[in-house]
C-alpha cells in the first residue's frame, strides 16, 4: 500500500486527480490545499509520491519543489507537477527545481495515471518521516 | 492533446459549478476592497494576490470541464491581475470597470454553462479588457505601487512548530497553530525549514505585543523566542517566499459542501417523522381510555419528549440549509454602480442585516427579484443630481437593502429615497396599457396591483446583471410562490419602499389549525397577525363585502363558508384571523380555531387540483387530508374591491 499526496487548492482538480488515479492498485490518497499542508504532509508521511500543483496561497509550489529537494530525507519522492502554466520557461523552471515529471491542465486522465504509474515504479524508496518530526 | 473523456467531465460539473460560485464570491469581495483605491493609493497586496489566485483557479477548472470561453476570460484576468500584481499598471477607473464588467461576464457564461444557455460571446469584453490595460499602463507613473504587508511592530517573535504524526492526529497541524497565532498577533511570514535532527519545522514571524498568550500556546510542539531587532536572514533561505495572503489562512477544513437535494431529502424525513409523531399523538389519544392512568401518563411523557426532540431534529436540519443573506446583497453594489454609471446617477447603497440567514432555496430564488428591485430604484427611483439639488435634496441618493427576521418570517426591504412614485401618472400609464383597475386614486396595494400587472413592465428594462428579464409581475409571483407576500410604500418626492415579507422555511410550519361547519383548514401562523372573537351582529355589508371594526379602523373579511361553498350554520360570535397590517389588513372569519400544530407542507403540483385560496396541504395525523389556506392569495382576491370599499366607510 502506498500513498500519494495530492496537492492543489482547487477542491475540484483534487476530486479530478483521485478519480483519473482510482484505477491503481493498493493507493491511497492524502490532500493539501496550501503549500505549507503539502510540507507537513510529507512530515508526518510516510508519501510515496507527491502530485504538485504551482500557484497555491501561502507557499508558491516551486517553493514547495525546491525545499522537498533541499531535504535529504525527502529528495527521491518522485514529484509530479501538474500546472495551468504550459510555457516553456515555466516548464524549464520546473525540471531544474527537480521535478519527476511536468503535465498540464486539462490533462487527459489515463495520460496521468500512466506517469504516475510509471514514477511509482521507478522510485526506489519510499518517504518515512524525518526522525525527528517524531517528537 | 486529446480530450478528457466526457464520462469523467461530466461526473465533475457540481462540483465545477459550486467552486466557480465560490472563487466568484470572493472576487467580488475583493474587487469591492480595491474601489477606494482606483487611480491611487497603496493597493492592499493580499487583495490583489488573492484575486490573481481566483482568476488562476478558474481557468485551470474551467479548462478541466472545456469550459473554453470561461478558461480564455478567467486567464485574460489573471493576466490584467498579474500587471497589477507586478505594478506594470495603475488601478484606472476604466482598469477597474473592465475587471468587474469581466467578472459579470465570467459569471454569465459559468451560468449559461449550467442551465445549458448559448454562451455569451467574450471577445468585446476581452478587447475592452486588453485597451483599459494598455491604456493603465501608460498611466504607471502616477502608481504609487503595492503596499507591503503593514508597519512593523515594536515586538516580533519567531514561533516554531514541529508537526509530528501524533500532533496531527490530535488536530494539532500548521494550520490551526497559524489560526491561533494570527488571534495572537500578525503573522508576517512562515516559512519551512530543516531542524537539527533532519526534520521539518515551520518557522513563524509573528508581532505580538507580549509574549504573554505565545506562553500559553508553547508546548505541543511549539517554541518561541525573541526576534533579533533586524531579521534580514533570520529565518532561514526561505524567507524569499514569505509573506502571502498569510492572514487568509483556509477556513476550509471546517466546511462541508453538501448537494442541496440531500438535504432536501433530509427535511422529507423529517416531515415523514412529524406525521408519524402525529399519527402517534392520536393513537395515544385513542388508548387512553383502556390503559392505566400512570402506564398511560408515563407513555405520554415519552411522546412529549419525542416532540421535543422532533422539534431540534427539524431546526438542526433547518440551520444547516441556512446561508446569510449578505449572498444577495454581496452582488448589489456592482449592480447599482454599474447602473448608476450608466444613467449618471449618484447612489450610495447601505446594507443592514448582512447577517441574517435564510434558506438557501429562498436566497436562489429571491435572487432575480431583489436585482430587480434595486435596479428599478437606481432608474427609476433615483434621481440624476440635477434634479436631486432642484428638489432640495443631496445630489447622492441613497438605496438601502435590510434583511430581518420576526418569528418565523424574513423581511426583505429595498428603500429608495427617489422621487417616488406618482399614483395617478401610473393610473393612467395602466389604463392606456388596458390594466383592470379601480377608479379614483390608487391605494399602494392597488398601486403594487398596477404595476406588477404583466404588460406593465417595458421590455427596456432587461436585467443587465441577469441576463434574464425579470419584470414586477415576476418579482411578485415569486413572492407569492415563497408563500410570502410584497408590500410598497411610496410618497412622491420622498422615495419608496418595497418589502417582501418571506416564511423562513418552506416544508414545515407552524400553523393554527381552524374549523369552519364540519371542515378543518391549516393556517400558516407567520402570516396571521392577530386572532380576535368578533360579533357577527356587527359586522357591516358594503356591497358585496362585509367589513368589521378592528382596532379603529375598518377591516374587509372573507368567510371560508362563503369562499368554499361550505355548509356552516350562522354563529352570533366567530374567531377572525387578522392578516396584515394597515390598509393591507383582512379578517379570515371561523368558526373555531382548536389549536396550534407543526404541520408538513405538501404543495399541490397539479394544476387541475389548483385551487384559489388553498396553498397545500398536510395531514394531522389521523390519516384525513387538511387543506392550507394560501393566505396571501384570499387577501389579493380583496384587492380590486378594497378601494371602493373603504370609500365607502
Amino acid at each position: 500500500m502506498h500513498t500519494i499526496l495530492i496537492v492543489d487548492d482547487s477542491p475540484t482538480i483534487r476530486r479530478m486527480v483521485r478519480g483519473s488515479l482510482a484505477t491503481l492498485p493498493d493507493t491511497t490518497f492524502v490532500e493539501a490545499v496550501s503549500g505549507l499542508q503539502a510540507i507537513e504532509a510529507l512530515a508526518v508521511g510516510p508519501v510515496r509520491m507527491v502530485i504538485l500543483d504551482l500557484n497555491m496561497p501561502d507557499m508558491h509550489g516551486l517553493d514547495v519543489l525546491r525545499f522537498v529537494r533541499s531535504h535529504s530525507h525527502y529528495r527521491d519522492v518522485p514529484v509530479l507537477v501538474l500546472t495551468t502554466r504550459g510555457d516553456a520557461a515555466s516548464r524549464d523552471a520546473v525540471m531544474q527545481a527537480g521535478a519527476s515529471s511536468y503535465m498540464t491542465k486539462p490533462f487527459v486522465p489515463a495520460a496521468l495515471a500512466s506517469a504516475v504509474s510509471d514514477l511509482l515504479a521507478a522510485a526506489r524508496t519510499p518517504s518515512t518521516p524525518a526522525p525527528s518530526s517524531r517528537t | 492533446m486529446s480530450e478528457p473523456p466526457i464520462d469523467l467531465v461530466a461526473s465533475f460539473m457540481d462540483d465545477y459549478f459550486a467552486e466557480s460560485e465560490e472563487h466568484l464570491a470572493s472576487v467580488r469581495r475583493s474587487l469591492l476592497v480595491l474601489e477606494p483605491y482606483i487611480d491611487g493609493g497603496d493597493l492592499p497586496s493580499s487583495t490583489v494576490e488573492e484575486l490573481f489566485r481566483s482568476f488562476h483557479s478558474l481557468k485551470g477548472i474551467s479548462a478541466m470541464v472545456e469550459l473554453r470561453a470561461a478558461e480564455r476570460l478567467a486567464h485574460e484576468m489573471e493576466t490584467c491581475l498579474g500587471a497589477i500584481r507586478d505594478r506594470r499598471v495603475v488601478l484606472t477607473s476604466p482598469a477597474y470597470d473592465a475587471l468587474v464588467e469581466g467578472t459579470n461576464l465570467l459569471d454569465h457564461v459559468v451560468a449559461a454553462r449550467r442551465t445549458g444557455d448559448a454562451i455569451p460571446a467574450i471577445e468585446q469584453q476581452i478587447a475592452r479588457m486588453s485597451s483599459a490595460f494598455a491604456a493603465a499602463a501608460a498611466d504607471l507613473r502616477l502608481a504609487s505601487g503595492v503596499k507591503a504587508a503593514g508597519a512593523r511592530p515594536e515586538t516580533r517573535w519567531k514561533v516554531t512548530f514541529t508537526p509530528s504524526p501524533e500532533l496531527v492526529a490530535r488536530g494539532v497541524k500548521v494550520d490551526t497553530v497559524r489560526s491561533r497565532l494570527s488571534d495572537i498577533g500578525r503573522i508576517e511570514s512562515v516559512s519551512p525549514s530543516v531542524t537539527a535532527g533532519g526534520g521539518i519545522a515551520f518557522d513563524f514571524v509573528v508581532a505580538a505585543p507580549d509574549d504573554k498568550a505565545l506562553r500559553a500556546l508553547s508546548g505541543d510542539g511549539i517554541v518561541f523566542e525573541l526576534m533579533p531587532a533586524d531579521p534580514a536572514g533570520s529565518i532561514g533561505d526561505m524567507s524569499a517566499l514569505a509573506p502571502r495572503a498569510i492572514d487568509a489562512a483556509p477556513v476550509e477544513a471546517n466546511f462541508v459542501r453538501v448537494d442541496l437535494s440531500r438535504l432536501d431529502d433530509l427535511m422529507r424525513l423529517v416531515g415523514d417523522l412529524v406525521v408519524s409523531r402525529a399519527r402517534l399523538e392520536a393513537g395515544l389519544l385513542r388508548v387512553e381510555r383502556f390503559l392505566p392512568s400512570a402506564e398511560w401518563r408515563r407513555l405520554q411523557q415519552e411522546a412529549e419528549s419525542i416532540e421535543r426532540q422532533l422539534r431540534d431534529l427539524r431546526e438542526g436540519v433547518m440551520r444547516v440549509r441556512l446561508v446569510p443573506v449578505a449572498k444577495i446583497f454581496r452582488r448589489m453594489p456592482f449592480v447599482v454602480r454599474d447602473l448608476a454609471r450608466d444613467s449618471d446617477k449618484r447612489v450610495q447603497l447601505e446594507t443592514f442585516g448582512q447577517a441574517t440567514e435564510i434558506d438557501k432555496f429562498l436566497i436562489e430564488r429571491m435572487m432575480d427579484p431583489i436585482l430587480h428591485l434595486v435596479r428599478n430604484a437606481v432608474s427609476h427611483g433615483i434621481e440624476t443630481p440635477e434634479e436631486r439639488a432642484a428638489a432640495g435634496k443631496r445630489p447622492e441618493g441613497t438605496i438601502r437593502l435590510t434583511a430581518s427576521t420576526i418569528g418565523e418570517s424574513v423581511t426583505l426591504e429595498i428603500t429608495d429615497d427617489g422621487r417616488g412614485m406618482d399614483a395617478a401618472a401610473i393610473a393612467r400609464r395602466g389604463r392606456a396599457a388596458g390594466i383592470d383597475m379601480p377608479p379614483g386614486e390608487l391605494d399602494p396595494r392597488a398601486l403594487l396591483d398596477v404595476i406588477c400587472a404583466p404588460g406593465f413592465s417595458t421590455r427596456d428594462e432587461a436585467d443587465r446583471v441577469s441576463g434574464r428579464g425579470v419584470g414586477m409581475s415576476v418579482v411578485r409571483e415569486t413572492v407569492h410562490e415563497l408563500g410570502g407576500t410584497l408590500h410598497v410604500d411610496t410618497a412622491v418626492g420622498r422615495g419608496t419602499t418595497f418589502r417582501a415579507v418571506l416564511p423562513l422555511t418552506l416544508a414545515i410550519t407552524d400553523a393554527l389549525i381552524v374549523h369552519v361547519g364540519d371542515r378543518t383548514f391549516a393556517v400558516p401562523q407567520s402570516a396571521v397577525r392577530e386572532v380576535a372573537e368578533v360579533d357577527t351582529q356587527a359586522l357591516r355589508a358594503i356591497e358585496n363585502n362585509e367589513l368589521m371594526t378592528h382596532r379603529g379602523a375598518a377591516v374587509p373579511v372573507i368567510r371560508l363558508s362563503q369562499l368554499f361553498a361550505l355548509n356552516a350554520a350562522p354563529l352570533s360570535r366567530m374567531h377572525v384571523l387578522v392578516i396584515g397590517t394597515g390598509q393591507a389588513a383582512v379578517g379570515i372569519l371561523v368558526d373555531r380555531i382548536s389549536g396550534q400544530r407543526e404541520i408538513v407542507v405538501k404543495t399541490l403540483r397539479d394544476p387541475l387540483v389548483k385551487v384559489a385560496g388553498v396553498s397545500g396541504a398536510t395531514e394531522l395525523g389521523d390519516g384525513r387530508l387538511v387543506l392550507i389556506l394560501d393566505v396571501g392569495g384570499l387577501t389579493r382576491s380583496l384587492r380590486h374591491r378594497g378601494p371602493r370599499i373603504r370609500e365607502a366607510v
